[in-house]
């Protein structure tokens, strides 16, 4: 491992050149500081035809959307991204710029050569004489490191980054043998950004309608039992949904196997209250998540391979019994969309949606079925994210449709007192409110594509107009 | 018979537009305290063109009219909502001599559940009650804690004797006794046991001021699976014996316990538990 304490000279030694395919995670979030003066130095040295594969693009990373404009980035590979680039892929991107995957396609695709990265950037909040790193410790600490495992492993040349560099790491996430550079940099992160302390239980009336449905939905198809396992990720409605499973677990004695995916202070606290035996976190996304990392044996930080690669008969997500999903727009085949708006601007992508729709037994997704004066259920969704036959339950405010291909579910369902509906009576009722507005068609550009966790290009990217 | 009734503000269209989704047996529309003057008649036209519209099985809704105090929104409640489909009007600060001033104001009568929020009504309850269109009354706590410059307490040890009384007249003619919100709304252990002490005196609903407490009221208002059970075994023993008096788990069974059960159950059948 060679050591290096200015960006500069450790630019000058590696083997940059044209068309090098960079990658980055996203585990500092909106609170990175790697990726911006990296790239702003590598634009400098005038590089150009760079493919880029950070793990997700936040608003903060700027220097992209720099790049993007110098009409150096030949492609873009990510699983996530919204604000600037995001923005300005939408109006200005290539047809062959975006590719959107799946937190697990991308490890997939990562340990498949598909994506053949030269040089991984790893931020890394502790690393030790070793070369050993951790995200558990140091001013920038963010917990597992889940989304850099494949870059690390994988990558022809890997580098970490840190602001905290110490003797020696007790138990580190990432181990000596697979780093070939340090850069010690005063900072790399700025920690208001990194864990945004607002994953709370929503209190908005209209969730906790939701949130009550989706969790008897769940009662009613007798998922809740002893060692059952369940993810939820951090949205208001979901952690109002682990919160009734929380009262209902405690009512009648039951513990669960794990809970997998991006771990909250509310997931901690089950753990803490013996209501679950593990958790699986890739992801941390509050400060207690990474606290409870340190203290907690049963909390494991898990890399995305382990979590959710489709190719990985192990991973963590293909025992899972249910998961919890949100939705900007879904269709009348139960296609749903996270990724653009209406207007065919890019507002997140898959992450994990279409991996854990895909592999749980039950994926239920939670959304008000009026959103902004609109239907949430459109005919056709503007960007596939998740196919249809993957997700089983829509639950709305004013109803909840079952996927017919669940007939099984369906089946069990029949003597539920929830008011459950065909996906097209759960339509016609938003449009008895909204009426029906004119929906929009693809008429921009195509700029990317949207790839399934398995390689399968299930949806394009379209400019907006 | 609701279990629990919801107050929304009458001039947001959100709350209006989502009255059927929070799972309240009664939607009470407010044109009164929780509306600014200066959005009364935004409230009395965004409710009219919304119940035109929109038909609603259930909940049941009412309107809450300003006080005849204040006569001349009274009035312009009254015509705003004399052609609305609705169940009746919530009427604030109901006395004798208020109701008999309703009366005069209205082009034809109306059901109506009385604000009991005034010291002097707790004693002309029992003639209150025996008024035709009087279906129910409302504790309104707010108000009269104020008018007998008290506070609210955690254990409402202070509401005793209005719930009491408000509970007596209602059972005497069989009319609805409708529990005072409990307006701290983040509150969810006192909320709870706030709602005991209702049930614990015989309430036979009660109201809430945030869609969030709807459920809670719900489900303590509804028989429990356990007591549905009991009733189940008196009514079936009693079927059994064809007598209306027998002996069950070592504890006396009469008329009056067999037609609680039987009451019981209708409850139990009409909130879709049984």
């Amino acid at each position: 491992m060679k050591k290096y304490t200015s960006l500069d000279a450790l630019l000058e030694a590696l083997p940059l050149k044209d068309g090098m395919r960079l990658s980055f995670h996203h585990h500092l979030r909106n609170g990175d500081g790697i990726i911006n003066p990296i790239l702003t130095k590598i634009d400098a040295l005038g590089y150009k035809d760079i493919h880029l594969s950070p793990s997700a693009i936040f608003p903060s990373y700027t220097s992209i959307e720099t790049l993007l404009k110098k009409e150096k980035v030949a492609s873009i590979t990510t699983n996530y991204l919204n604000g600037p680039v995001a923005n300005y892929l939408a109006l200005h991107g290539s047809e062959t710029c975006l590719k959107m995957q799946t937190h697990g396609g991308r490890a997939r695709a990562i340990i498949e050569g598909e994506n053949s990265i030269d040089i991984a950037f790893i931020a890394a909040p502790t690393v030790d004489k070793t070369g050993a790193a951790s995200g558990l410790y140091g001013p920038s600490a963010c917990g597992s490191l889940g989304y850099a495992m494949e870059d690390v492993a994988h990558a022809k040349l890997k580098i970490f980054v840190t602001d905290h560099f110490v003797d020696a790491i007790e138990n580190p996430q990432i181990h000596h043998q697979h780093i070939d550079y340090l850069l010690i940099l005063d900072s790399i992160g700025d920690a208001r950004g990194i864990v945004s302390g607002t994953t709370t239980i929503t209190r908005d009336p209209i969730g906790v309608s939701i949130a009550r449905r989706a969790a008897q939905l769940i009662e009613d198809l007798d998922i809740i039992k002893p060692g059952f396992s369940f993810q939820s990720g951090a949205g208001g409605v979901s952690l109002r949904v682990t919160d009734y499973i929380k009262a209902y677990m405690q009512r009648n004695a039951i513990k669960a196997k794990f809970f997998s995916g991006g771990i909250t202070k509310y997931h901690v606290e089950m753990l803490e209250m013996g209501l679950v035996e593990k958790l699986y976190d890739v992801q941390c996304f509050d400060l207690e998540a990474i606290k409870s990392l340190k203290r907690n044996a049963t909390h494991h930080a898990i890399s995305a391979h382990d979590y959710a690669n489709p190719n990985n008969p192990r991973r963590i997500i293909k025992d899972l019994d249910v998961v919890i999903l949100g939705a900007t727009e879904i269709d009348l085949d139960f296609n749903v969309n996270v990724t653009t708006d209406s207007f065919n601007t890019i507002i997140g992508g898959s992450g994990g949606h279409s991996d854990t729709a895909s592999d749980a037994f039950v994926s239920i997704i939670v959304t008000p079925l009026l959103k902004a004066r609109t239907s949430v259920i459109k005919t056709r969704v503007n960007t596939i994210t998740t196919l249809g036959k993957h997700v089983d339950c829509l639950v709305t405010e004013r109803g909840i449709a079952i996927n017919p291909r669940r007939k099984d579910l369906i089946a069990q369902l029949k003597n539920s007192r929830l008011d459950i509906v065909s996906i097209d009576t759960l339509m016609q009722r938003a449009t008895a409110y909204t009426g029906h507005p004119k929906e929009t068609t693809h008429k921009g550009k195509k700029i990317g594509v949207v790839e399934d966790r398995d390689g399968t290009i299930i949806d394009t990217l379209h400019a907006k107009e | 018979m609701s279990r629990s009734y919801l107050f929304i503000p009458g001039d947001v269209p959100r709350m209006l537009q989502n009255l059927d989704v929070f799972d309240a047996d009664a939607v009470i529309i407010d044109f009164e305290d929780s509306v600014a003057d200066h959005n009364k008649d935004e409230a009395r036209q965004l409710t009219a063109a919304f119940l035109k519209r929109y038909t609603f099985h259930r909940p049941k809704l009412y309107i809450r009219i300003n006080s005849t105090d204040d006569l001349a929104h009274c009035k312009k409640d009254l015509a705003s909502i004399k052609d609305l489909p609705i169940a009746g009007i919530v009427f604030p600060k109901m006395n004798v001599e208020r109701l008999k001033i309703l009366e005069s104001l209205w082009a034809k009568p109306i059901d109506i559940l009385g604000i009991l929020e005034t010291p002097d009504v707790f004693f002309e309850v029992l003639s209150l009650a025996k008024n035709p269109h009087v279906k129910g009354f409302l504790l309104g706590a707010e108000d009269l804690t104020k008018a007998l410059n008290i506070d609210r307490s955690q254990d409402g040890k202070e509401l005793l004797f209005a719930r009491s009384q408000m509970i007596f007249a209602a059972a005497s003619t069989n009319i609805e006794a409708i529990d005072t919100p409990f307006t701290d709304v983040l509150n969810e252990a006192g909320l709870i046991e706030d709602i005991k002490q209702a049930t614990a005196l015989g309430c036979t609903a009660k109201a809430s001021i945030h869609p969030n407490h709807v459920a809670f009221i719900n489900n303590a208002f509804t028989p429990s699976q356990e007591a549905i059970k009991a009733s189940k075994r008196i009514i079936a023993k009693s079927e059994q014996t064809q007598s209306m008096r027998f002996s069950l788990d070592g504890k006396m069974i009469d008329k009056p316990v067999i037609e609680r059960a039987r009451k019981l159950l209708k409850r139990a059948k009409d909130y879709g538990v049984l």
